[in-house]
């Protein structure tokens, strides 16, 4: 009896805790408010009419270009910005360097996100979405294809960082218990986390290994796999410094003192790997470069875009990047992250969309609603993640 | 009687490993750049 009523006094206050949480908090009238909220309500509009009229109502693909700017972007470049959560964690809890144990939770909150919103919008893409589940409850399976690995790499890697952001979850609902199990999970879901990251993001460079007569030859290479892997490690650092340098403004007041002071440390740390990272995926695009005697292919106007992407925004914030590291200079670190990340978008949409199928006839160009929709997505991310940080102790160290 | 000829390093891997030698030297300059400077052991 004393048990039923203790069960029924908590759930109570659970509940009452939730409502009192879902409320929202802070002023309604910001600027990003006002931006995005009317985007985020087009952006539904036209997903209506894409999933009730179908793709075509709202895209310009077709049979030559059946994927587009949502595969491109969303899922293609989207899930390399995601990155930063496996190379952190990956650092903290397996190198065991503790300067970075202050941004574990909110790399790992980001790459969640990112996951489910980038990863998600592949729904978008399906002309008949329904069939998604196919590879997870075996109505064929599809063991030969590599979409196969990407959607299972996907549903575990979710459910990996999950676990290793439950914690933040448990202390926010103020459940001691559950707080120490899911504690005692991490180690286990990093390493799986690290492993399935590996794989799955060279595995999505890999999803263009059967697509070589239609990619330009300076973006095709039997070694995408590896060019996506690496490349993701540094979009990933350099998305870190990114949306670090946002939230360090946005959210300072949530902020520990102790995190504050070790900010610039940490921006330099993430500021030196990403140098090392981008030295050595040049030297890889290189030694492709070198290896395919590509040499007659960069006299034309795709050699010239080819080497925009791979001087312009690899070698050229690489050295920024070492040079930001070696005067401890921030600013010349975020300009070079920005480019970076610029450098990763131009890359993944080269090799999905600008330089795919190069010698068609008629070229594939996004329509305004694919735009309107990625920013929809995008901007959804956002508020989710703002509704988070705001109400659980993500910017606290896990310690 | 054979005649000497050059080994033309863009038909063979030569120009590859090059390459490879300077991105190995390149690597360790660069790491040496960014690393924080040592102090120095003072004399006493």
């Amino acid at each position: 009896m004393n048990n039923e009523v203790t069960v029924r006094d908590e759930s109570k206050r659970f509940i009452k805790f939730i409502i009192q949480e879902m409320k929202p908090r802070g002023k309604w009238l910001t600027p990003f408010n006002i931006i995005s909220i009317p985007i985020i309500l087009l952006g539904l509009v036209i997903l209506y009419f894409r999933f009730v009229y179908g793709l075509g109502s709202v895209t310009n693909l077709s049979q030559e270009f059946p994927w587009g700017f949502w595969i491109g972007f969303d899922v293609v470049t989207g899930v390399a910005f995601a990155g930063g959560a496996y190379v952190i964690t990956f650092v903290v809890y397996i190198m065991r360097v503790d300067k970075y144990h202050s941004i574990v939770r909110v790399t790992v909150l980001n790459g969640l996100l990112a996951y489910m919103f980038y990863a998600g919008a592949l729904v978008l893409d399906l002309g008949r979405p329904w069939h998604i589940i196919n590879p997870i409850i075996g109505n064929s399976f599809g063991l030969s294809s590599v979409l196969f690995l990407v959607a299972w790499h996907f549903l575990i890697y979710m459910t990996a960082e999950f676990v290793e952001f439950s914690p933040v979850i448990a202390e926010w609902l103020n459940w001691k218990k559950t707080e120490k199990f899911v504690k005692s999970l991490t180690l286990g879901a990093v390493i799986l986390g690290i492993s399935l990251s590996t794989l799955h993001q060279s595995g999505l460079g890999a999803l263009f290994l059967m697509a070589k007569p239609k990619i330009h030859p300076l973006w095709y290479s039997e070694f995408i796999p590896i060019l996506f892997f690496v490349s993701s490690i540094y979009a990933g650092l350099s998305m870190i410094i990114f949306e670090g340098t946002i939230s360090h403004r946005v959210f300072k007041d949530l902020i520990d003192p102790k995190s504050h002071h070790s900010f610039d440390d940490i921006m330099l740390g993430l500021g030196k790997g990403a140098a090392i990272t981008m030295f050595v995926y040049y030297f890889f695009k290189a030694l492709i470069f070198i290896h395919g005697q590509h040499w007659t292919l960069i006299t034309d106007g795709w050699g010239l875009w080819y080497l925009t992407e791979v001087i312009g925004f690899v070698l050229i914030p690489g050295f920024m990047y070492a040079f930001g590291v070696r005067n401890r200079s921030l600013s010349i670190i975020r300009i070079a992250a920005i480019l970076s990340l610029i450098g990763i978008m131009l890359n993944r949409l080269n090799t999905s969309i600008i330089a795919y199928n190069w010698n068609a006839v008629v070229h594939y160009i996004p329509s305004w609603q694919e735009f309107v929709v990625t920013l929809m997505v995008i901007f959804a991310e956002i508020w989710v993640f703002r509704w988070i940080v705001t109400r659980m102790p993500v910017f606290k160290s896990s310690h | 009687m054979d005649s000497f000829y050059y080994v033309n390093i863009f038909e063979t891997k030569g120009l590859e490993y090059l390459l490879l030698m300077i991105f190995l030297v390149l690597l360790i300059l660069l790491v040496r750049y960014i690393s924080p400077p040592t102090e120095k052991k003072k004399r006493f």
